[in-house]
């Protein structure tokens, strides 16, 4: 199915926040989303996977316990919504060290991140895990060649800097599968309220008659 | 980023602007953006032509305008159908309507046209493409229509009072544009001159959409009544606009889009502010300022309603300009800085509804010096989104507070102020309004009540060493993330956030309806509840066989005998 990136990050959005996230994480997850699938990645699907991984978790426990040393989570593996947001909030401290991260689940979801900060930064920033190699100018993003995509948990680093290589052409529209989408809205319906009658009379001020 | 004139006077205060009556009292004025189409078509001297209307005598069929400009050409195709009495309804929930329409990026082909044909009249439940930037519909007011086919039929014109009375043949019910329903996303049109200004093409396919409207009713009148039958006068024909109906929906977008919502207010503060500014007025431009102000007031005795607050309001405005009168009468609007003298009377001695109308008919005389703000009302900015992790939490409380300190104080677990709650139904996603304590609406609870919000952050930061990093509160406190994301926006969009309680038990949504529609340029708002409005759009404007630079802008005040 083709859609448009705003359809992407409207569903992204409500669908994170359908999953238990906070409405400004869900803003985050909405651009991050949107992001990929201008990229040409398949961000529809890193996000269904994530939601999948983390429903039910204590998103807490998948957050960063502090900016300092080796980021990790108390439950073991980093959400990249949560890990892509404070690494956007801590942009500065690229310009001193390198910041590794233990595990991350469904990593490309983090370059989007990576690519908020380089924005922030005015430099490129690279992300590496095993078997891929990123580098972003936050408008744009290449990847290693023969680089791997499936990596679903994974140790990463991201440093400031790296040559920005062949990069993939703009995309205006995204093409999900439609299980994905699907996932995604079955997320963004628990935002729904049930109809009532008394609903559907008073919640949006039909009580006139609108047929004269 | 924002162009500013220095200007003597300075813009007036959020914190005086952005109180929801105001906003709900705001007026069209130069910059609204049905005008700055208008103007630019003419200007620009845009060909329009129709190269199909192929409608039955029932009434169904389509149609294809096409707008040429410059450098790109733009068609509404317009689906007519046979809609049954009982199905009609201006509600979201809706699920066909009288006509329904798409603006294609470009001429379509008959192959556009059959797929568009498969998906424009299911509306939300279709799907269109990459290629069209709009998708809209539109319901027949039934007590005109009937009268104005029946009467040309037999060869007569319509009654002016029963034009009068409702002042348009359809309403549309929802215009979508943006990437809804897959259709092509700003950004595919953002950089494009004529599209530029906030709404452009929603704005041109509504224009369009009146012709149609127009050619419909001519054409079921000569089905009906045959060699009988005549053409609208032409001049009937300008007094209709097309209606629309505006509910809930509208009201989340100004909240949700705070920086758009900034320009448009911040361009018309501007402008104000450079208007007033001006030392001296000329004979001219105080004559021009007269015979709009004339106009006005017949624009003001058309305006009806049945709904009790505007009726009130629009009595108050009558009476206002009555005062208005008396004291241009006495100032002659002669002397130094006439505008900005203007201005501090009405603030004195005009209702609010009275004010925004002196504010906006101000700037009439002075299009070179304020239309070019027409420029800065888009939001083209996405990183502003992008929170600066590194601001202290000290500078975050104070930018709360300049938007918010009039609400840290307020009880918010009181029943008063926060007796309502936005959500979202299932059912067709209609955006609406729900009692807290009534309904069990708050797991779904949409965020749309910043300054509750702020009070919260505010409260939470408070415990906090003011010095540390943003980040390391984010870090621990995401339920706070998009209000701290708001305030930042709000350091370089001072206009962005409104000063009132969105979900106090007294919250008027049509304030914010009407705020967004006077943008559009709309006129005659008529609230059907607290939370639905009709208006008018493009009544008095030239068609497109009439289009030119004389009639472009000034269409949206009736004309007078002198």
């Amino acid at each position: 199915m083709s859609v448009s990136l705003n359809e992407v990050e409207a569903i992204a959005k409500k669908a994170t926040r359908g999953a238990g996230y906070s409405w400004g994480m869900a803003e985050e997850a909405g651009r991050a989303t949107r992001w990929l699938c201008a990229q040409g990645f398949d961000g529809c699907a890193s996000l269904a996977a994530l939601l999948g991984r983390t429903e039910g978790a204590e998103l807490a426990n998948l957050t960063p316990r502090a900016f300092t040393g080796e980021w990790d989570a108390p439950s073991g593996a980093l959400c990249p919504i949560l890990a892509g947001a404070a690494l956007s909030d801590c942009a500065a401290r690229l310009k001193q060290a390198e910041i590794q991260m233990v595990t991350v689940v469904e990593p490309i979801m983090i370059l989007p991140f990576a690519a908020t900060t380089a924005r922030q930064l005015g430099t490129t920033i690279n992300v590496e895990w095993p078997g891929l190699s990123a580098t972003t100018n936050g408008a744009e993003i290449s990847v290693s060649d023969g680089a791997s995509m499936a990596a679903t948990k994974v140790g990463l680093k991201i440093r400031e800097g790296g040559a920005l290589g062949r990069t993939a052409p703009r995309q205006t529209r995204a093409a999900p599968q439609a299980a994905d989408w699907d996932r995604l809205q079955l997320f963004a319906s628990r935002t729904h309220a049930p109809a009532t009658e008394e609903s559907r009379i008073l919640g949006a001020g039909g009580d006139v008659s609108d047929n004269d | 980023m924002f162009r500013s004139q220095s200007t003597l006077i300075s813009r007036r205060e959020p914190a005086q602007v952005m109180r929801l009556s105001r906003l709900g009292s705001l007026h069209q004025c130069r910059l609204s953006f049905m005008r700055i189409l208008t103007r630019r078509m003419a200007r620009e001297g845009w060909n329009f032509s129709r190269p199909v209307f192929d409608v039955d005598d029932q009434g169904v069929g389509h149609a294809v305008y096409t707008a040429q400009g410059p450098d790109r050409v733009y068609s509404l195709v317009a689906f007519a159908h046979d809609l049954p009495d009982e199905m009609r309804s201006d509600r979201v929930i809706a699920e066909a309507w009288d006509a329904t329409f798409t603006l294609f990026d470009g001429v379509p082909d008959a192959a556009d046209i059959d797929r568009l044909s498969q998906n424009v009249p299911l509306q939300e439940a279709g799907r269109v493409s990459e290629c069209e930037l709009s998708l809209s519909r539109a319901n027949r007011s039934v007590r005109l229509w009937a009268h104005v086919v029946d009467a040309l039929a037999k060869g007569q014109q319509p009654d002016a009072e029963q034009i009068a009375q409702v002042g348009y043949l359809m309403r549309t019910t929802a215009v979508y544009g943006s990437g809804k329903f897959g259709a092509a996303d700003r950004e595919k049109i953002a950089h494009r001159p004529e599209m530029q200004a906030p709404f452009q093409a929603e704005m041109l396919s509504v224009y369009l959409t009146r012709v149609f409207v127009r050619d419909l009713v001519q054409h079921m009148a000569r089905a009906k009544g045959g060699d009988d039958a005549v053409d609208l006068d032409p001049s009937i024909a300008r007094r209709l606009g097309i209606g629309n109906s505006t509910g809930l929906g509208m009201a989340p977008f100004i909240i949700n889009h705070p920086v758009l919502f900034n320009n448009w207010i911040m361009a018309r503060e501007e402008a104000i502010a450079r208007v007033r500014s001006i030392a001296t007025a000329s004979p001219s431009e105080v004559a021009e300022f007269l015979s709009l102000l004339r106009r006005s007031e017949k624009s003001v005795a058309r305006w009806r309603t049945s709904h009790e607050i505007q009726i009130e309001k629009v009595a108050a405005l009558r009476s206002d300009i009555e005062k208005l009168n008396a004291f241009i009468l006495e100032s002659g609007l002669c002397g130094d800085h006439p505008w900005d003298k203007l201005s501090n009377w009405a603030e004195a001695n005009l209702s609010e509804e009275g004010q925004e109308f002196v504010a906006s008919l101000m700037l009439e005389p002075y299009g070179d010096q304020v239309d070019d703000l027409a420029r800065d009302m888009s939001d083209a900015n996405k990183d502003a989104f992008c929170i600066d992790g590194s601001m202290t939490i000290r500078q975050v409380s104070t930018l709360v507070e300049n938007c918010f300190g009039w609400a840290l104080s307020l009880d918010w677990s009181a029943r008063e102020n926060c007796a309502r709650g936005w959500y979202v139904s299932e059912e067709k996603l209609e955006p609406r309004l729900g009692e807290r304590f009534d309904e069990p609406i708050a797991d779904y609870e949409q965020p749309l009540a910043p300054a509750r919000d702020a009070a919260a952050t505010h409260a939470a930061l408070a415990g906090w060493d003011a010095d540390l990093p943003i980040a390391e509160f984010l870090l621990h406190y995401p339920e706070h993330r998009h209000t701290i994301r708001r305030a930042q926006l709000s350091a370089a969009a001072p206009y962005a956030e409104i000063r009132d309680n969105t979900i106090s038990a007294s919250v008027l949504p049509i304030d914010m309806l009407r705020a967004k529609l006077s943008f559009f340029g709309a006129t005659h708002f008529d609230p059907r509840s607290d939370r639905w409005v009709r208006i008018c759009m493009y009544s008095g404007a030239p068609y497109p066989e009439e289009l030119a630079t004389e009639n472009a802008d000034l269409w949206i005040y009736p004309e007078v005998q002198s």
